[in-house]
């Protein structure tokens, strides 16, 4: 039986969101089994819809504007299970942002209360929800996110040489930490290096600006073709001061290409699949990262990377598959109610 | 990172890491304070960060199983306790400097805070100053306890010196990181030579949120060393500033806001440091300097905040004899109110 899948997102969901949602939606066993319905709804709208789905995949990011949005879903749809994809926070992103503990863990308890399954999209993650005691650890299920990664896997491994085209792709914005890197770069890379930088974003003037006309440094302007700026690198690096999961991670994996993380977070995952940590992500450990990586060949954790990204796909499939076919009816209205 | 010290039935439930160097004359009487805590299941790492002294013999004297020798070139104390660290086997780890002391009731105060607070990473306690001789100075740090936030390490560090603290070890666990320049893990930063406790404390707060938290009492006596240099003072706010530079690395917006009332306050804490070294034009500088970038403290402490300023302007203006009458006056006063 076909069972309708509706998914919700608010108008601040990032690129990546909807990449994944389409990836859902077209997959060979997903797409077969369920039908796919994405919804936008505005950020704090007050009036929660009534939904003819079996299952509700919520993407919205709570917050306290969000949660007359997020209550209401479950009072209108108590018949429905709603399964939240946690996009949003990290460990990482409250320490950094001081958030205000208590508030904060309230926002959290009220709102997962409303959601059948959390799904944390990495395993740190998932401890850390676990550890802070948001949702019960039953209700909580690891998934990482997935998108299209053939035309990555399409593209040739650089296995050969020593990378000298480094790229950082993503947002510039601060959550990224791509000032870290590029002051690295600059510090420590040759004349014969190149630091790619593709995306846009709030932070675009203060990255030109440490830049300050260093020829080697390139901003690409945002990639309409994700996978030819893969191509166009040797290395990936990926400096967030907080990342849930990262799917450029994947996605280089995919490309055969280099992949060095801070360890924050979701990031941490990706180390024990091929990737490079920095260690401390510093600017100076950024260096030094750099120059030993120009003087090595890392083929072996290329490789290991490019299974992972394989395997990343059915994996993916295979989670979501079981999760929409186990997911009951809402256990938590009949208790509070 | 994942502890890589082995961990056995036989592991005790605290250790405490004691750091040695140039310690033979007051290593005795730190291993007598901890010795005598009435938490009794725990074991001491003392860390000989390549000392030049005897300090090993003083140890050697103490006929107690509890007791663990951790040898090393020496690293600095960020080495040392990190050496301690990698050494040491208990869920629970507290640090003490080996010419500071423990009050008998300290180590059980910390097992049973952290064992009733699952959240909390750190816990902490208030200290008693004392002299070279361990006479009480009549001083003591009585740091805000609970609620803590980042804000408040970076202005005020409630966990005040390095023999305060008793951490959760799979806590303290999630800051360390392999540097590329060692093959052992780091928890303090050893390119840190001063301000490396403070550099911690804030890097663990805003990278993780396990939660800071202390207990009632002054359960530390904290050996203030008289003398210093001025000089000293400079190079401290140098080191400062680099922690700052560090912690902006992590969260650069936090950092931006609070930068300016953070590094008054520390102005603030030198200008008194100056004043304990009777350099009143120096306090009085940086106490200027302090009150240019925020008014904060003066806002938030005015008592404080005004009585360093007119000491050191007391001590600029009238030198040391004349400031030395006064301080005694207040002492006085200050002791009929206690």
């Amino acid at each position: 039986m076909t069972r309708k899948v509706v998914h919700l997102i608010d108008d601040t969901a990032p690129g990546g969101v909807m990449r994944m949602l389409e990836h859902m939606a077209n997959g060979p066993a997903l797409g077969r089994s369920h039908s796919h319905e994405i919804r936008r709804i505005r950020r704090g709208s007050l009036m929660a819809p009534r939904l003819n789905a079996d299952v509700i995949i919520s993407h919205l990011t709570v917050t306290w504007m969000n949660l007359p949005l997020i209550t209401g879903l479950r009072a209108v749809n108590p018949d429905v299970s709603i399964v939240h994809v946690e996009h949003s926070y990290t460990e990482g992103f409250v320490a950094s942002h001081a958030v205000p503990r208590n508030r904060f863990s309230t926002l959290m308890r009220v709102s997962y209360a409303m959601f059948d399954r959390i799904v944390a999209v990495s395993a740190p993650q998932a401890d850390w929800i676990r550890r802070r005691g948001f949702a019960p650890a039953e209700r909580i299920v690891t998934i990482n996110p997935g998108v299209d990664l053939s035309p990555f896997l399409a593209l040739t491994p650089c296995l050969e040489l020593s990378p000298r085209v480094w790229g950082l792709i993503g947002r510039l914005d601060a959550q990224k930490g791509f000032d870290l890197a590029l002051r690295a770069f600059k510090a420590a890379a040759g004349s014969d290096e190149t630091l790619l930088i593709f995306g846009e974003g709030p932070e675009r003037d203060r990255l030109v600006a440490l830049a300050e006309g260093d020829e080697r440094i390139r901003f690409m302007g945002w990639a309409e073709n994700p996978a030819a700026a893969m191509e166009a690198c040797d290395a990936v690096l990926m400096p967030s001061r907080w990342e849930a999961f990262g799917l450029v991670a994947l996605e280089a994996q995919a490309a055969g290409r280099l992949l060095v993380v801070s360890g924050t977070d979701g990031l941490a995952e990706h180390q024990r699949h091929g990737a490079v940590s920095v260690g401390a992500n510093t600017v100076e450990a950024w260096e030094e990262t750099l120059r030993i990586l120009r003087a090595g060949n890392e083929a072996e954790r290329i490789l290991r990377g490019r299974q992972r990204a394989r395997r990343a796909a059915p994996a993916f499939e295979a989670a979501w598959l079981t999760l929409l076919d186990t997911v009951d009816a809402p256990a938590v209205l009949s208790n509070a109610a | 990172m994942r502890c890589p010290a082995e961990r056995d039935a036989h592991a005790p439930r605290a250790s405490i890491i004691v750091p040695a160097y140039n310690a033979a004359a007051t290593i005795g009487e730190t291993l007598d304070s901890l010795l005598a805590q009435t938490f009794a299941d725990f074991e001491i790492v003392v860390v000989d960060d390549g000392t030049p002294d005897d300090t090993l013999d003083v140890v050697a004297r103490f006929d107690d199983p509890r007791i663990r020798v951790v040898r090393q070139a020496n690293r600095g104390l960020a080495g040392a306790r990190n050496a301690g660290l990698l050494a040491a086997r208990g869920a629970y780890i507290g640090f003490c400097d080996a010419d500071d002391l423990w009050e008998p009731r300290k180590l059980a105060a910390h097992v049973a805070h952290l064992d009733a607070s699952p959240d909390v990473g750190i816990s902490f306690a208030g200290s008693l100053f004392i002299d070279a001789e361990s006479r009480p100075l009549g001083l003591a740090q009585s740091p805000k306890l609970k609620g803590i936030t980042a804000l408040d390490v970076l202005c005020r560090n409630p966990i005040g010196n390095g023999s305060a603290a008793v951490v959760r070890r799979v806590a303290f666990d999630r800051i360390a990181w392999r540097p590329a320049q060692d093959s052992r893990p780091w928890w303090f930063d050893e390119r840190f030579r001063q301000s490396e406790d403070i550099e911690c404390w804030a890097r663990f707060v805003l990278s993780t949120d396990w939660k800071i938290e202390g207990v009632p009492g002054l359960l530390t006596r904290y050996r203030v060393n008289p003398g210093g240099l001025s000089a000293n003072l400079e190079k401290q706010f140098e080191s400062w500033e680099r922690m700052i530079a560090r912690m902006a690395e992590i969260a650069p917006a936090f950092v931006a806001r609070h930068a300016p009332a953070a590094r008054a306050y520390q102005l603030r804490y030198l200008a008194r440091r100056a004043v304990a070294q009777r350099d009143g034009r120096l306090a009085l500088r940086l106490m200027a300097q302090a009150l240019a970038v925020s008014r904060r403290p003066l806002v938030a402490e005015p008592t404080k905040t005004c009585s360093t300023l007119a000491a050191a302007a007391l001590l600029s203006a009238f030198g040391r004899e004349g400031y030395a009458l006064a301080e005694r006056a207040v002492l006085r006063a200050r002791s009929q109110f206690a």
